[in-house]
């Protein structure tokens, strides 16, 4: 667990909320979220489905708009009204791959299309045979033929597509990647080539990502730091071994324990904590993200602050006393 | 066996990408499937054929209904249809024939100018209507209003300010009809509108008017083939209609309703029934043909029908 303080802060979200409305009725999908994302690292937000992780990055790439808050890209806002420059320069930038390959990708285009659509956006190319060159490149890096350029997207399996849709994020040359669900639509037996994929890529080009997950399975090996978010809040954000060895928050544990064991005899013994807000002990004031060891965030008032610090330190005991190699 | 018979072969990661599937055309596809009909053929062959023969034949015949040469000659009227007259004549003498084709030639022209009109205004201004939700809301209020006067009231009015004529006609005819055409398209654009893959293009900076081109359009090519294969049998009968009443066209052009019009009196006529019956029956063959061929075209657009 390195100091984060060091590192350069590519994006910070500060009091972000995101409104719905559906006639008069009003939807707060996301309360007051703050985070930043530092340069080079991936960070994972994880969370139910309806948590509002989603809307998150989207509200980022400018999908959704935002209705209080502020999202930093490199100091300057990107959220609210942009002139159209500065729209495109955090189009340039920021790019976002999708949850279902199957619906990203235009069925009426060629790949050719698919691939070089940003590039037309932007003439990111100098001559034709440039952009043919830039994206028989980008379709080799991510293990598809040039020959593929002619073929339609139903042609694809879908791990094949979501490279596809890669290697289209890729092609802009962006610095920072929402990746929505990359690989919860995808068979099992191809996950792993298309994470592997993606830190290729980031080690290469010294991308910054930002993942969106909905089980902490995949994020552990996958991520730097994590957030979890619950009905649109962020209730903890840690670094990925702190919150795997010191959840604290009661939602989180849940979360951690969702996840199969593959050892059948753990996973019979297991006792499965289902959160239920309603069951919780909501007395004190109103609660807020709140540090509690370095770089560990948790969302807390004072007296489960207290409560938290006692649990810690009994986590960190037992720790020492049964050393385990994870 | 021992083992220095077996040799290792090396793995190629890229053979697993290959495509083995035969490479998809998406308008060779479309011809495939619409040719795969002989009813289909059939149909486009006798609307071909009649299409041929209404444009072509006036070229040479230079009917003009309002020239009654033969008007005193009794040999020439009544003649039932011979080689020489292959329709016949009528009571001043005209041959039907090219009386006819210059009808149908007409009548044809008017129904694919007014449909041309009607699909692409219908189109242009659906596919913005189905984007904007702030000119959805203009749009949707004078699609209210429009669409709840019958059509017909709307071009009879018209035809009766402007005068009888072709052009009149057709402005008539497609005055307000590209508003159901553009409500239609509007729906459908709705629909895929907000389908990931434009969220998709947006976040590569895609304009809007190039995600209806690329993204939108190419869906709705059938939609598009199915409203003109309405369209085109429906705008032949309403100007059949409104000749037949009396308001269509002037005299001095010639139409089908017109002809059905004049000639209804001998329906029951054993001897000149024939002066009725051919205008009808050509009527119902290019309609019929005409909207099975947009049916099939319309089908053979759709993706879902090139499985094999």
């Amino acid at each position: 667990m390195s100091t984060n303080n060091e590192k350069e802060v590519l994006l910070s979200v500060r009091h972000l909320e995101v409104t719905f409305y559906n006639n008069k009725k009003r939807f707060r999908a996301v309360k007051n979220a703050n985070f930043d994302i530092y340069k080079g690292e991936t960070f994972a937000l994880v969370g139910e489905s309806g948590s509002g992780k989603t809307t998150i990055g989207r509200s980022i790439i400018r999908l959704n708009h935002t209705s209080d808050g502020e999202i930093l890209y490199k100091g300057k806002k990107i959220n609210g009204k942009l002139s159209k420059a500065e729209q495109r320069d955090v189009i340039r930038n920021i790019q976002m791959i999708f949850q279902d390959p199957a619906a990203s990708l235009n069925e009426r285009a060629t790949i050719d299309y698919c691939v070089s659509e940003g590039l037309y956006n932007f003439h990111l190319y100098e001559n034709e045979e440039d952009r043919e060159r830039k994206v028989d490149d980008v379709l080799n890096a991510v293990g598809l033929l040039p020959e593929h350029k002619s073929r339609y997207p139903h042609e694809f399996s879908g791990g094949q597509r979501q490279r596809i849709g890669i290697a289209r994020a890729m092609v802009m040359e962006p610095e920072f990647i929402i990746a929505d669900e990359p690989i919860s639509a995808l068979d099992v037996s191809i996950r792993a080539q298309v994470l592997n994929l993606m830190n290729k890529f980031k080690k290469e080009r010294g991308l910054t990502y930002m993942f969106i997950a909905h089980d902490l399975s995949v994020v552990r090996y996958f991520s730097d730091r994590i957030a979890v978010i619950h009905k649109g809040r962020i209730v903890e954000i840690a670094p990925t071994d702190e919150l795997f060895n010191y959840p604290l928050h009661p939602y989180t544990l849940s979360l951690l324990q969702a996840v199969p064991m593959p050892d059948p005899q753990i996973e019979k013994a297991k006792e499965l904590v289902i959160y239920d807000e309603s069951k919780r002990d909501l007395s004190g004031e109103k609660p807020i993200l709140q540090e509690i060891r370095p770089g560990h965030f948790v969302f807390a008032n004072d007296r489960e602050m207290a409560e938290y610090r006692e649990k810690l330190k009994e986590m960190i005991a037992f720790k020492k006393e049964h050393p385990t190699n994870d | 066996m021992s083992d220095n018979r077996f040799e290792f072969v090396k793995m190629e990661e890229s053979a697993s990408e290959h495509l083995s599937a035969p490479r998809y055309s998406y308008w060779a596809s479309v011809f495939r499937k619409f040719f795969s009909s002989k009813v289909v053929i059939t149909m486009l062959v006798i609307s071909a054929v009649i299409m041929l023969f209404s444009f072509i034949h006036p070229l040479f015949s230079h009917y003009d209904p309002t020239s009654q040469g033969n008007i005193n000659d009794k040999t020439m009227s009544f003649i039932k249809p011979c080689l020489e007259y292959p329709f016949g004549t009528d009571r001043t003498g005209r041959n039907m024939f090219d009386a006819v084709w210059a009808s149908c030639g007409n009548s044809l022209s008017i129904a694919l100018i007014a449909t041309g009109v009607t699909t692409t205004l219908g189109v242009i201004v659906g596919a913005f209507w189905g984007f904007s939700k702030k000119l959805d809301k203009i749009m949707i209020e004078v699609y209210n209003v429009v669409a709840n006067i019958p059509f017909t009231l709307v071009v009879m009015v018209l035809v009766y300010v402007m005068g009888a004529g072709k052009w009149q006609l057709i402005f008539a005819l497609s005055c307000t009809s590209w508003l159901s055409t553009a409500y239609f398209i509007r729906v459908q654009v709705m629909i895929i509108r907000d389908r990931e893959y434009n969220l998709a293009s947006k976040c590569l900076g895609t304009k809007t008017s190039t995600i209806i081109t690329r993204n939108i359009m190419p869906y709705l090519t059938s939609i598009i083939v199915t409203s003109i294969a309405r369209d085109v049998p429906n705008f032949i009968s309403y100007e059949v209609f409104l000749s037949f009443i009396g308001i269509g066209l002037d005299v001095t052009e010639p139409s089908l309703g017109r002809m059905v019009s004049d000639y209804v009196q001998y329906m029951q006529a054993p001897s000149a029934s024939y002066l009725f019956w051919i205008p009808v029956i050509l009527c119902a063959m290019i309609s019929v043909s005409l909207y099975i061929v947009g049916q099939a075209l319309a089908d053979a657009t759709d993706p879902r029908t090139h499985m094999i």
